[in-house]
């Protein structure tokens, strides 16, 4: 006999989370063994359980690595790759067009606009120095979202004016990144980091800032899952089914831009795994937001995860930058989509 | 149920205007004044731009008139909350949202809620309902199909049975048939006056006058924004409506107590009847 339909989406939504889990967990402890620096699988189990006795406290380089380097980094991986999901997936929805994610509506560029002002114009917050970057870059990401929102609001709100104004921002913003380059030629190492999107600089301070962040925000998102399904029938629906639409989406807009913004913000410019990872799970379990979510957040985790092991192994002892591995994976599905959306999104 | 003649919509004299600058008469509503009783079917007629959707999405809120008063089952629709008219009134939407992969089952569970206590999950009740509304409209063996994946026709039975899980008292369809063939626009208009008998009140708007005149209880016929005619259809349609409502030359030919409308041509556009409202349209019929 067939449960009830809760009851069934409940035991697959405990078999993604438990199979996600599973991964993200495997991910994160390969993940301690790759880098420079050789740690086995025994090293790094052995490392980290003593790290977790000690509260941090090491007793040789390895687990000085671990601890200062690879944990960090792997922890801000798993966040990131969360917080992009969610914030693809909440962004899909509410603009009602599953072609947008931070990467398109302008986050991304924003923040890139952002990071590069602090870094080459040196522009800095008053008594921050260290979070100078993240800062302003968070401003951008925010301002451009802002920007995206009110062109294509202005131009009708359709679908498709999201993803046209999103375009419209980010020529904009990467002509004001490339224009800043192009005057400060000798210091662009710094920066090319963070616009290629790179983990590798994660400290402490800033994993716990992104990990706070994306589980606050991403819980109260997951909280209204309900709400985004409902979201879908259109605004005039969705008020009749009594939903307070005009609040819902204003909070929802803001959070999901902080969102967005707090992951690109110390990470750098990595697109598509918002747009490719909710994609991924819609087309594996459906629409429903209320398995959408949380799959696309353990979804996401690990595909980031992969991705940055990849970065650190391929060249080793070099590093590939993570933003451009995702990109040349993710320009190809984003073609497929769009090809396969092609007579719904006839422009 | 209990009482047959229980007035479930009373429209009060309501006056309605979209922002002037995008209209170019001032009114859009003009002192509608309407009763309708639990368990009838009734049609709205008009021609394009006449205020049809605009009265429609006055009785569910989404607009506010700014004279009149409108009560639905018996309560002032001003101090109702949105949450309260939804347990109340539903609406059938023109289409589904077919790119986010909903099933047809996630989309008829939509309907349920307002009802829906939890925080994430319908409850047992609700589950109950959306498999009964889902027989009922016999798209059972679609119900973990994708709605991109749908017929027009499935897709209208999808949207009635989350129209009926609802379990409205007031029922409101917008050209619910508008493009569907001859078969499936029986089936709608035939599925809603299944619900009128029910005890649901159904409003209903409509292009295809024969369709309306067979099931219709009431019609009301709309012109720039008033109420030119308001009847069982026997009475409300006739030749003259016809020519000045939708500037129409016809014959109608009754028997046996039904009612066939033949077009014939236009009115003459010398005589200055033919006035295109089509423009106005842009400004009013928005979804």
């Amino acid at each position: 006999m067939e449960g009830t339909k809760a009851s069934r989406a409940k035991l697959k939504l405990a078999l993604i989370l438990g199979m996600g889990s599973i991964g993200i967990v495997i991910l994160f402890i390969l993940s301690l063994t790759t880098g420079v620096m050789d740690i086995s699988f025994h090293e790094a189990m052995s490392g980290l359980w003593n790290l977790i006795q000690n509260g941090g406290e090491h007793t040789d380089n390895k687990e000085l690595v671990l601890w200062q380097l690879r944990i960090p980094r792997a922890l801000g991986v798993i966040a990131v790759g969360i917080g992009l999901s969610v914030a693809g997936a909440v962004m899909q929805a509410l603009i009602r067009n599953p072609l947008v994610d931070p990467y398109i509506t302008g986050v991304s560029s924003g923040a890139g606009l952002g990071a590069t002002l602090a870094v080459l114009a040196g522009v800095s917050i008053l008594g921050m120095t260290t979070y100078s970057l993240p800062i302003i870059a968070f401003i951008g990401a925010v301002g451009a979202f802002m920007f995206t929102m009110a062109l294509a609001e202005a131009a009708g709100g359709r679908p498709i004016s999201y993803v046209l104004g999103g375009v419209i921002i980010s020529i904009a913003m990467q002509a004001g990144t490339t224009l800043l380059m192009y005057f400060n030629a000798d210091r662009l190492h710094g920066v090319l980091f963070w616009l290629f999107g790179s983990f590798a600089y994660l400290d402490w301070s800033s994993v716990k800032l992104i990990v706070l962040v994306v589980a606050v925000l991403s819980l109260v998102m997951l909280l209204f899952a309900k709400e985004f399904n409902v979201i879908l029938l259109g605004d005039e629906q969705a008020r009749q089914l009594g939903m307070n639409v005009r609040s819902f989406k204003t909070v929802m807009f803001v959070l999901v831009s902080a969102l967005a913004a707090v992951c690109v913000a110390f990470t750098g410019v990595i697109g598509f795994v918002g747009l490719i990872v909710p994609h991924l799970v819609r087309m594996l379990i459906g629409g429903d937001h209320r398995l959408l979510l949380p799959a696309s957040m353990v979804l996401g985790a690990n595909i980031l995860l992969v991705a940055d092991i990849v970065c650190k192994t391929v060249v080793a002892p070099s590093e590939l930058p993570i933003g451009a591995i995702i990109s040349i994976i993710g320009a190809p599905f984003f073609g497929y989509l769009m090809i396969r959306m092609g007579k719904e999104y006839v422009m | 149920m209990s009482c047959d003649d229980e007035l479930t919509v009373k429209v009060d004299n309501i006056s309605f205007s979209y922002g002037a600058k995008k209209n170019l008469c001032a009114k859009t509503l003009k002192g509608i004044t309407i009763d309708a009783r639990q368990g009838q079917l009734i049609g709205i007629m008009g021609p394009n731009g006449c205020g049809k959707t605009t009265f429609m999405r006055c009785i569910n809120k989404v607009l506010k008139p700014q004279e009149g008063a409108i009560f639905i089952d018996g309560k002032d629709l001003d101090r109702l909350k949105m949450m309260e008219v939804a347990k109340i009134c539903a609406n059938i939407p023109a289409d589904v949202p077919d790119d986010f992969h909903l099933s047809v089952e996630e989309f008829v569970a939509l309907g349920r809620y307002p009802f829906v206590t939890g925080i994430w999950w319908e409850g047992e009740k609700d589950e109950q309902l959306v498999r009964e509304a889902m027989k009922a409209y016999h798209v059972t063996h679609l119900k973990d199909r994708k709605l991109a994946e749908l017929s027009s026709g499935e897709k209208a039975r999808v949207l009635l049975a989350k129209g009926a899980v609802q379990q409205p008292k007031i029922l409101l369809a917008d050209e619910p048939s508008a493009h569907l063939d001859l078969k499936f626009k029986l089936q709608v208009m035939q599925a809603l006056k299944d619900l009128s008998r029910q005890g649901v009140t159904v409003i209903t708007a409509s292009h295809d006058i024969n369709l309306i005149a067979k099931y219709a209880d009431l019609i009301i016929v709309i012109s720039e924004g008033g109420i030119i005619s308001y009847g069982p259809p026997a009475e409300v349609i006739n030749e003259d409506v016809i020519r000045v409502v939708y500037g129409v030359e016809v014959t109608v030919l009754r028997d046996n107590g039904e009612l066939y409308v033949i077009p014939l041509r236009p009115v003459d556009p010398e005589n200055g009847d033919d006035e295109d409202t089509r423009p106005r349209e842009k400004g009013i019929v928005a979804d």
